[in-house]
């Protein structure tokens, strides 16, 4: 059950994310996913990455009833953690104006293009005879 | 801990070195063994080349053959000086039988994760790469500015080495300058251009041939230098390289001007920019774009894309295909994508259109 009182922060350092315009981009370095959000999604990354607790995300976002299970998939793509020892944080004014702006509830998409090359080993996962970059399938 | 002279050359634990299978315990040590082997290397039993490249001078010994044909002929040499001295960097090829280079030695049970590896070597100064397949060597020490190969025999290297020889060390060393080798093509005009990028199939090549050949220069159909220096991006030629499938060159009407030649590792022909006259900005361009080819449409169209449109066509082989760590170069082409517009490219079925295209849109680049 997801508790909605707590922060949430990135989940370790395999996790990258950048900013452009309104949009993010998030980056696993431990599996080579690259992960895009609707308006509504980067929006909440982004205040939950400031340390925004959910409850104070729902005040001001219009997609408030989707908000959970968003945080729950973002948790269970190993994205993001609670943080029981961080103290929730306020949305400021640029965060209040993106939540309350966003047209489109959080959703994200997944590419997995290069990910299964980007975590193969090359030595073992390969399949013979042909060798890297020919990855081996799961039987 | 023991320790012996193998000619000039003092190692720790050498027996585990010349003999056992790596192990992440052990890939750091390897890889300093090998770089002091390639030092105690006389040198009158390798070929010097020495390359040119922007900001950089590379110095290779190596033996005669194939290989050594293909850094002569894939890598540029341009007139460009950044500010500042180039620095000179020198790489060693060796293989069995060229001095007293051993046998490469074989990778052991445990997983080899790149990002993992590369997180051991940099803590010991160095950066790493194995092709296990051939097991192919590779170790750069970035202080010292140099680096060895190590290869089972001659021609014992990964199909793709030949069109872009010696790419990791460069990526390596120009990472390191905070500049970086890019998975991109390029097209431009009196010092302006654009970048173009998506993954494989995406039109890529046979962009940049159209272009070519309908009177634009570019610095590169699939690897270029890129520079971010004062905020404003610019590209540089590495490599000579072009290829393009069977079908694309006859479209593009190259089949009687290249001849009959073979298929490369990814059956596309494989030609050099000489070979078709084609005009490369030897001083590199400045990027005003980042256009994102796709192949289908009845004429060649541009509508504005979202940067991170851009980051998704440009980040995933650009980040991958380097070998190391990958945050680095998530970061850098982060930056890229921020300074830039981005638009979709949809080309159309003709190349002198294409090209045209292409012309009107970068002579209305901003200056």
């Amino acid at each position: 059950m997801l508790d909605l009182n707590t922060p949430y922060a990135i989940s370790g350092s395999d996790i990258a994310f950048e900013v452009f315009d309104r949009d993010v981009i998030v980056l696993d370095m431990g599996n080579g996913k690259y992960y895009s959000f609707s308006d509504g999604g980067s929006a909440v990354w982004m205040a939950l990455v400031d340390g925004v607790a959910p409850r104070d995300i729902v005040a001001f976002f219009s997609h408030g009833e989707t908000l959970p299970s968003f945080v729950e998939s973002l948790c269970d793509l190993g994205l993001i953690e609670a943080r029981l020892d961080l103290p929730p944080v306020a949305p400021g004014p640029d965060l209040v104006a993106k939540l309350s702006d966003a047209k489109e509830a959080p959703d994200l998409t997944v590419f997995d293009d290069m990910a299964d090359l980007f975590v193969a080993d090359p030595i073992h996962d390969v399949e013979e005879p042909q060798g890297w970059p020919v990855v081996k399938q799961a039987q | 801990m023991a320790c012996r002279e193998t000619g000039t050359v003092t190692t720790t634990n050498p027996a585990a070195l010349h003999t056992e299978p790596i192990t992440p315990a052990t890939i750091a040590a390897y890889g300093r063994y090998l770089l002091d082997l390639a030092e105690a290397t006389p040198d009158h039993l390798l070929t010097t080349i020495d390359i040119a490249l922007p900001n950089l001078d590379l110095r290779v010994f190596m033996p005669e053959g194939q290989l050594a044909d293909a850094v002569r002929t894939a890598c540029i040499q341009p007139r460009l000086r950044f500010p500042g001295s180039a620095r000179m960097i020198k790489i060693t090829v060796l293989h069995p039988g060229v001095g007293g280079a051993p046998d490469p030695l074989e990778w052991g049970k445990e997983r080899y994760t790149a990002h993992e590896i590369s997180n051991l070597l940099s803590q010991a100064g160095l950066q790493g790469s194995l092709f296990h397949d051939l097991r192919f060597w590779q170790f750069y020490d970035l202080a010292a500015g140099r680096g060895v190969q190590l290869m089972a025999g001659a021609e014992m290297f990964p199909p793709w080495e030949p069109g872009a020889p010696l790419r990791a060390f460069l990526h390596w060393e120009y990472a390191a300058q905070g500049r970086r080798m890019t998975h991109a093509g390029s097209l431009g005009r009196d010092g302006r251009g654009v970048l173009l990028a998506g993954a494989g199939g995406a039109g890529k090549s046979g962009t940049v041939l159209a272009g070519l050949l309908g009177g634009l220069s570019s610095v590169g159909d699939d690897y270029v230098l890129v520079d971010l220096l004062d905020g404003r991006p610019s590209a540089f030629p590495i490599f000579t390289t072009l290829k393009q499938d069977d079908r694309g060159v006859r479209r593009l009407e190259l089949d009687r001007r290249l001849g009959p030649r073979s298929l490369n590792w990814q059956d596309k022909i494989q030609f050099r920019t000489s070979d078709i006259e084609a005009d490369i900005s030897l001083d590199g361009l400045s990027i005003g774009a980042i256009l994102l080819p796709r192949i289908g449409a009845e004429a060649t169209v541009f509508t504005v894309a979202s940067r991170a449109e851009a980051m998704l066509a440009l980040a995933p082989s650009a980040v991958y295909q380097m070998p190391g760590e990958r945050e680095s170069g998530f970061r850098f082409f982060s930056r890229l994508v921020s300074m830039l517009p981005a638009y979709r490219l949809d080309l159309g079925p003709d190349p002198e259109e294409i090209a045209g295209a292409l012309s009107s849109f970068i002579n209305g680049l901003p200056s």
